[in-house]
């Protein structure tokens, strides 16, 4: 019986797909199109402006003369430039990474957890994270004071003196990216709990009963099966923190900003401060294609590696 | 029944309608401004006397974030025609305005026709509102940086005199010992925020008081200019290495150690005076003065900024003659009543109502408003004003150079370098 219908079905299946085709098409272009349509009008079509732009001697506003390529060798002259990229990668560095396991690992321990001591435990790590940036700064800006500030009592006594932090350059950026980290790891831990959580008991039953220990379950269960939650975090964290502005132009203003500057900073400063849209335009642009490439191959090299 | 309650209903509509109508005729004008904290409850109060009083104009404000937000909300809604009929500017930041085609020029007929004229103001508050001559606001205040003191800590080490006013602290040399003789017993001398906006202006005011000129025929710094401002950065590094002034002091710790009596003098912007008077008002601060910035070198002169008033050039759209004469006729309006905007410690542009005798009586805002007779107002060049490059320099070098982490030398070098770098 079940052979019968299955040589039969079959090549009814090849005429359908054969005679139904352009109504289809048809059908899937009416869908899309709207998105298609959105797509290319707010993101599509500003990009290729933004890209034109950076090759004209432009203000923020109006006009400008096309100038070939100067503004790029302008870019590669530009030492706030260089300092820029470097900041930012530093502050990726610092950032992404330690928050990613950092995440994984207070995601473990609260999975552990079970009824309303999780949920409270999961609210502690998730509440910095609905705050603006604004009081983020605020309140971190108080407690590092270094004249009234309430962690100069632990730093004074291991230090023997008090350290105006956010004005001593080589603790800024450290700073930041710890601050950065506690404001937004709720949400990476929020994002592994749910990936935990997709992982059956029964395999770990399984597992136990075969005698395997904690650490193998862990090497050889958790962390391959959580392994696209981690490339996601990975990602998401990676692109976030490349446009990285708010923390580092409020720690940073009024102070040494030239040496804490980061790259939408500068984006900022040349096309809003000083005026000069095709030059903002150019270090956009440039940004945008640091983040892609950096997207990918992290992906592509995360990815490859998770398949193994 | 239901007849007579929906012939009721429909005369309160009418008469409602009529009300409204009524209301409605009274030419609106909208005002845009960047003032926040004490400035904005004082505007919005000297705003509501106005839409009181007005019997036919009626200003309606919105209140926009302060800085390089503002002024790009300005200069993109200028170009496309949209925005307010008036709005605050900082007269520094003309020079930028003007380059980016944000502002319209007020002509010498408007000013006349609508009854203002340039003797009421002082001549560098009226002149830091031109371009190439032409004039693009007029000034509603001068605010500028002040000295605080505590009376008593003063007098404790002999730097009072009778009149209840600071002595002795002309001079360099003569300000550093009374900083030294106020250093004792756990208080500072002097408590100085630590950001680049504060570091420009007392930098600025002593280059001048110095006879330095800051830029001048696109050059920044140039001759010997280099030189005297590496003087005065020698001599406000020296109060932070001699320990007279706390490293690196946040804004608002800053004020907080004024006002605890941690430090006998604070330099800091006229607005901070309500924080003070708040705090005498609650008994919480002991008897205190504020007097203009002494006399460091050859002559008196305090950096000083204004709020001025200004109309958008909202290209394709530009406001009607009507409208301009309306426009002028609330400034002048805001001008006389400038009394209440003191309140927040800025020294009022017109001077019929600082030669009056309620100013007078307003202090401390009296004992230091000589200020305005020798205020030196930000370099005409795009580079400067209110959250200009001039200002980041400031924070990138000053400051540095201030907590001791530069060298004077290589901190006014670098900046006029940098500087010049950024001159198109």
């Amino acid at each position: 019986m079940a052979s019968t219908t299955d040589t039969t079905a079959a090549p009814e299946i090849r005429l359908n797909k054969h005679r139904i085709d352009y109504s289809e098409w048809l059908a899937a272009g009416i869908f899309v199109l709207p998105f298609v349509a959105i797509y290319a009008v707010l993101f599509i079509y500003p990009t290729v402006q933004m890209i034109l732009l950076s090759l004209q001697d432009a203000p923020l506003i109006g006009a400008g003369k096309w100038n070939g390529i100067d503004n790029y060798i302008r870019l590669f002259k530009d030492r706030l430039f260089s300092v820029a990229v470097w900041n930012t990668v530093y502050f990726v560095l610092l950032s992404v990474i330690p928050s990613t396991i950092l995440g994984l690992l207070i995601a473990l321990g609260v999975n552990r957890l079970k009824g309303w001591a999780q949920s409270v435990i999961l609210a502690c790590f998730f509440l910095p994270n609905i705050l603006p940036v604004s009081v983020v700064y605020r309140v971190w800006n108080w407690m590092f004071d270094s004249q009234f500030g309430i962690l100069q009592y632990p730093i004074h006594f291991f230090v023997g003196a008090n350290v105006p932090v956010f004005r001593t350059l080589p603790l800024f950026m450290p700073t930041v990216a710890f601050i950065t980290i506690w404001w937004g790891i709720g949400f990476n831990v929020l994002l592994f709990i749910a990936g935990l959580r997709n992982i059956s008991p029964d395999i770990y039953e399984s597992a136990s009963l075969d005698g395997a220990t904690r650490w193998q379950q862990f090497t050889r269960i958790t962390w391959p099966l959580i392994w696209p939650v981690t490339v996601l975090v990975l990602t998401i964290q990676l692109i976030l923190q490349f446009k990285i502005f708010d923390q580092i132009y409020l720690f940073g203003n009024g102070g040494r900003s030239d040496a804490t500057m980061g790259l939408v900073q500068l984006i900022y400063r040349d096309a809003f401060q000083k005026n000069q849209g095709g030059y903002g335009a150019t270090v956009a642009f440039a940004l945008f294609a640091i983040i892609v490439i950096f997207s990918v191959l992290q992906y592509q090299l995360l990815r490859a590696r998770g398949e193994k | 029944m239901i007849r007579s309650i929906l012939k009721t209903a429909l005369l309160t509509t009418a008469l409602v309608g009529v009300s409204v109508g009524g209301a409605l005729a009274k030419d609106t004008i909208v005002w845009w401004d960047f003032l926040g904290g004490g400035d904005g409850v004082r505007m919005k109060a000297l705003l509501d006397q106005f839409n009181k009083e007005s019997t036919d104009l009626e200003i309606q404000a919105t209140t926009l974030d302060w800085g390089t937000p503002f002024y790009t909300k300005v200069q993109t809604s200028a170009a496309v025609g949209e925005g307010p009929d008036i709005m605050t500017y900082h007269e520094s930041r003309i020079p930028l305005g003007v380059s980016t085609g944000s502002l319209s020029e007020i002509t010498p007929d408007e000013i006349k026709a609508a009854g203002l004229d340039a003797k009421n103001y002082a001549p560098a508050n009226w002149a830091a509102a031109q371009v190439d001559g032409k004039q693009y606001a007029i000034p509603l205040d001068i605010h500028s940086i002040i000295l605080y003191y505590n009376k008593d800590l003063l007098k404790a080490a002999g730097l009072l005199g009778d009149d209840g006013k600071p002595k002795g602290l002309d001079g360099a040399a003569n300000f550093d010992a009374a900083l030294k003789k106020l250093t004792a017993n756990g208080v500072s001398g002097l408590a100085l925020p630590n950001d680049g906006g504060t570091a420009w202006r007392v930098f600025y005011t002593l280059l001048n008081q110095d006879n330095g000129t800051f830029f001048k025929d696109n050059k920044f710094l140039d001759g010997d200019n280099l030189q005297k401002a590496t003087d005065v950065l020698t001599e406000m590094q020296g109060w932070v290495k001699n320990g007279y002034t706390p490293a690196n002091t946040e804004y608002p710790a800053s004020i907080a150690l004024f006002t605890s009596g941690k430090a006998a003098m604070h330099i800091n912007g006229v607005w901070e005076v309500p924080t003070m008077v708040d705090l005498q008002k609650q008994g919480k601060l002991f008897d205190w003065g504020a007097v203009q910035i002494p006399v460091f070198y050859d002559h008196a002169a305090t950096w000083a900024d204004s709020h001025a008033f200004a109309i958008p050039n909202r290209q394709g759209k530009e406001l009607t003659p009507d409208k301009r004469k309306e426009v002028l006729s609330i400034i002048k309006w805001f001008n006389e009543h400038s009394l209440a905007w003191a309140g927040g410690g800025h020294v009022p542009a017109y001077i019929p109502v600082t030669s009056s005798d309620d100013f007078k009586n307003l202090k401390p805002n009296s004992d230091y408003s000589g200020l305005a007779a020798t205020a030196v107002f930000d370099p005409v060049t795009t580079l400067a004003g209110v959250a200009s490059p001039v200002y980041d320099a400031a924070g990138n070098y000053i400051v540095p150079v201030i907590q001791g982490e530069m060298a004077p030398a290589d901190g006014a070098k670098q900046m006029a370098d940098d500087l010049q770098g950024q001159v198109k």
